[in-house]
């Protein structure tokens, strides 16, 4: 038991040190690790490491680690299936309810969308963002200084090319595109 | 030991039990019932009354008898829904602070979370008064679909009741856990609880004793009560042709046809028609008249269909969310007293190609689990989280559906609930988009920080506003709440980061906080949601 105890908090430990790292990191998995990998390694977890399983013999203090290593890692997974898909083919049964699904992102804005009066933070950006994209990104504010909207477009549209991942980007270019509109 | 109680807080009726070394035992009313009414009175002749014995009063004095509490707990009273089930009620419901609904009777205000800790220190009551010992521990049950707000209400009512809330726990997954205890087997289980104010649906997969949830829906406005009123009004409409007389505007004869409509309706389930009169309808000439109706079930059946087709909708989502088809499903549990509709289960046999599962009691496997999980958390069915050989043999008898077969091999360990956040939870960013940070059906606790940037050149201060709900664009959610962040040192936009951490705990309840990480000074915030119970209560 006790070595149980002691594996579950220096496994708590290292999730802790390693907040912040990409999923496949925290769950402790190499990075060409399938969405089935993340699933039997959260399993091992939950298995293991699950709070409620050591809510009677730790003290407050460990049980807090435990608990904030764990929902990392749930954390790590959910990310791991969210940019993976299942392997699983759709059935025609379950495609008649995909309707529900939540849609595609929109690509272009409906509507006003002009800055809300409070400032309201921005899409994703910086961290994960690569440099080459903030470049043109800065370019892009440069040519909106000078009310061109189109050369803005396109800078912006250069660093969605470069980090298609972004939702800061994409937000940024639905609504420069909005402005063009207005103009025109 | 203290006791931990496992409780079904249910929309129209409760149930609660407690693991025992030799099985679960049910906690029991004045009159030896299961079921505990969920109806609070608040006679004229002074006191408060809980359960059975507060149904009396329903018809003698509808104002003073709240019930279906449930509907309204943790909820935005301006939501469209409220608004629509505040028409069915006959007790009064003003706005509180917060945007909270608060009831009054005569001339006390009372929250949601008041009239349901009634309902549990009954409970909390007839278990000591039978097991004769305190109960200071409890896991409450809640729909899976409950909001943060509601499930913080419903930890509100508890700690009102005196009773530690040690978890809440939902009803899909509560019944998983009694199907499934003990049973070791590796199978995917599909949870259809129909019970009388909401509808949940979830698929499990149950392997060994890791419980995980891998989808998870339901409509909370939706029940056993809906059917009851659709009942009722055919009635009333029959009354006024019949009788002359339209009883809408008359709460205690709508009350009555209500409690007729739920007899015929329980009736139908057995039999094909349904003859016969209600008596004692007052009219407005002085006299007493009364209402003959004839209902065969095909009739019944057709003026349900519209709240079955939505059951049935739902439940095909949620495989599409598990990405399953009904032919993975080994198992279809049937759960809450609105299964017991023949229509119901015939087109849930349907969809998934067999007979659902009709071995289980509707109204009391959700307690059930409960008190399972209740036991295990507090340790007192199982010391430790590798169970001796001796506990297993003891620990059998908790599942209620393990019949000679199917023996658990080797000591049981602890069961694992992997539950599952029911909606997505984002914020807003500029442009009106939502940036999702926790995904519907991720397992909980879970815990995700994500980093934005500001918007504009030199902005000190932000506002972030969270929302739940599957939409891209804020605007199409459902607003939850604002966090502000205030004092933040003046940059080019893009250049400020700030972290916002999202939290769900293993209650499914949120915590939001933000930072400035590198101003040094990190500054927290938590989030203050609509609807939910305030420090000032019902003043």
């Amino acid at each position: 038991m006790s070595s149980t105890r002691a594996e579950v908090l220096l496994w708590a430990q290292r999730v802790m040190s390693r907040k912040g790292s990409p999923a496949h990191t925290i769950l402790e998995l190499n990075p060409s690790s399938t969405l089935d990998d993340a699933q039997q390694a959260f399993y091992k977890i939950a298995r293991i490491a699950h709070p409620d399983l050591h809510r009677n013999h730790m003290t407050p203090e460990e049980l807090e680690l435990v608990t904030s290593a764990y929902s990392t890692a749930a954390g790590a997974y959910q990310e791991f299936r969210s940019s993976t898909q299942r392997m699983k083919p759709a059935t025609t049964e379950n495609l008649a309810a995909v309707g529900a699904a939540p849609a595609a992102p929109p690509r272009r804005a409906a509507g006003p969308t002009t800055p809300p009066p409070s400032g309201i933070p921005a899409g994703t950006v910086d961290q994960q963002m690569n440099p080459r994209a903030l470049l043109y990104y800065r370019k892009a504010e440069i040519a909106l200084r000078r009310g061109d909207f189109k050369g803005a477009i396109l800078q912006i549209k250069m660093a969605i090319a470069t980090d298609p991942a972004s939702a800061f980007l994409r937000t940024a270019l639905a609504e420069v595109e909005t402005e063009l509109r207005k103009g025109s | 030991m203290a006791i931990a109680l496992g409780i079904d807080l249910g929309t129209t009726n409760s149930c609660a039990a407690v693991a025992t070394p030799t099985g679960v035992e049910f906690v029991l009313g004045q009159h030896a019932e299961r079921v505990h009414p969920s109806v609070v009175a608040f006679p004229s002749s002074g006191g408060v009354v809980v359960g059975q014995d507060a149904k009396r009063y329903r018809l003698t004095e509808p104002q003073h008898v709240i019930h279906s509490a449930k509907r309204f707990i943790g909820q935005n009273i301006r939501a469209p829904l409220v608004q629509l089930a505040l028409t069915g009620i006959r007790y009064k419901v003003v706005e509180g602070p917060n945007q909270q609904p608060i009831v009054v009777v005569r001339d006390r205000r009372m929250t949601m979370p008041e009239i349901s800790s009634h309902v549990l220190l009954h409970l909390k009551r007839c278990a000591e008064r039978q097991l004769g010992s305190a109960v200071a521990d409890a896991v409450v049950t809640v729909p899976a679909n409950f909001t943060d707000a509601q499930r913080t209400a419903t930890k509100e009512a508890g700690r009102l009741a005196g009773l530690n809330v040690m978890r809440l726990i939902n009803e899909p997954t509560a019944a998983a856990l009694a199907y499934g205890f003990g049973r070791n087997q590796d199978q995917l289980v599909c949870v259809f609880d129909f019970g009388g104010g909401t509808f949940d649906v979830s698929i499990l997969r149950i392997k060994g004793e890791v419980f995980e949830v891998l989808a998870s829906d339901g409509d909370f406005f939706l029940g056993g009560d809906d059917i009851d009123r659709a009942l009722a009004e055919v009635l009333a409409a029959e009354c006024n042709r019949v009788l002359r007389f339209d009883p809408r505007q008359h709460p205690v004869l709508m009350m009555k046809l209500m409690m007729g409509a739920e007899a015929i309706k329980c009736h139908l389930s057995d039999n094909d028609a349904a003859e016969g009169e209600i008596d004692g309808i007052d009219l407005p000439n002085g006299q007493t008249g009364s209402l003959p109706f004839s209902l065969t079930r095909a009739q019944f059946e057709e003026l349900i269909n519209g709240y079955v087709n939505r059951t049935i909708e739902v439940t095909k989502q949620v495989l599409a969310q598990a990405r399953l088809s009904p032919r993975d499903i080994s198992d279809v549990l049937c759960v809450g007293g609105s299964t017991r509709i023949p229509a119901v289960r015939n087109r849930l046999a349907d969809v998934f190609r067999k007979q659902p599962n009709i071995g289980i009691n509707p109204d009391e496997v959700v307690a059930q689990g409960a008190a399972i999980q209740a036991g295990s958390l507090s340790g007192s069915i199982i010391q430790g989280t590798g169970m001796g050989a001796r506990d297993a043999v003891l620990t059998e008898a908790h599942s209620p559906l393990l019949h000679g077969g199917a023996r658990a091999q080797g000591p049981l360990a602890r069961p694992v609930l992997l539950d599952v956040n029911p909606s997505t939870l984002s914020i807003q960013t500029a442009g009106g988009y939502a940036e999702h940070l926790l995904d519907k059906n991720s397992p909980i606790p879970i815990e995700r920080t994500k980093v934005f940037t500001t918007a504009r050149d030199n902005q000190t201060r932000v506002e972030i506003d969270c929302c739940r709900g599957e939409s891209r664009r804020y605007a199409e959610n459902e607003p939850l709440g604002t966090l502000l962040l205030e004092n933040l040192e003046p940059k080019r936009r893009g250049d400020l980061k700030i972290e916002v951490c999202f939290k769900v705990d293993a209650d499914g309840i949120l915590h939001v906080s933000a930072a400035d990480p590198d101003s040094g000074s990190r500054q927290e915030a938590s989030l203050q949601v609509i609807g939910a119970p305030t420090e000032q209560g019902a003043m």
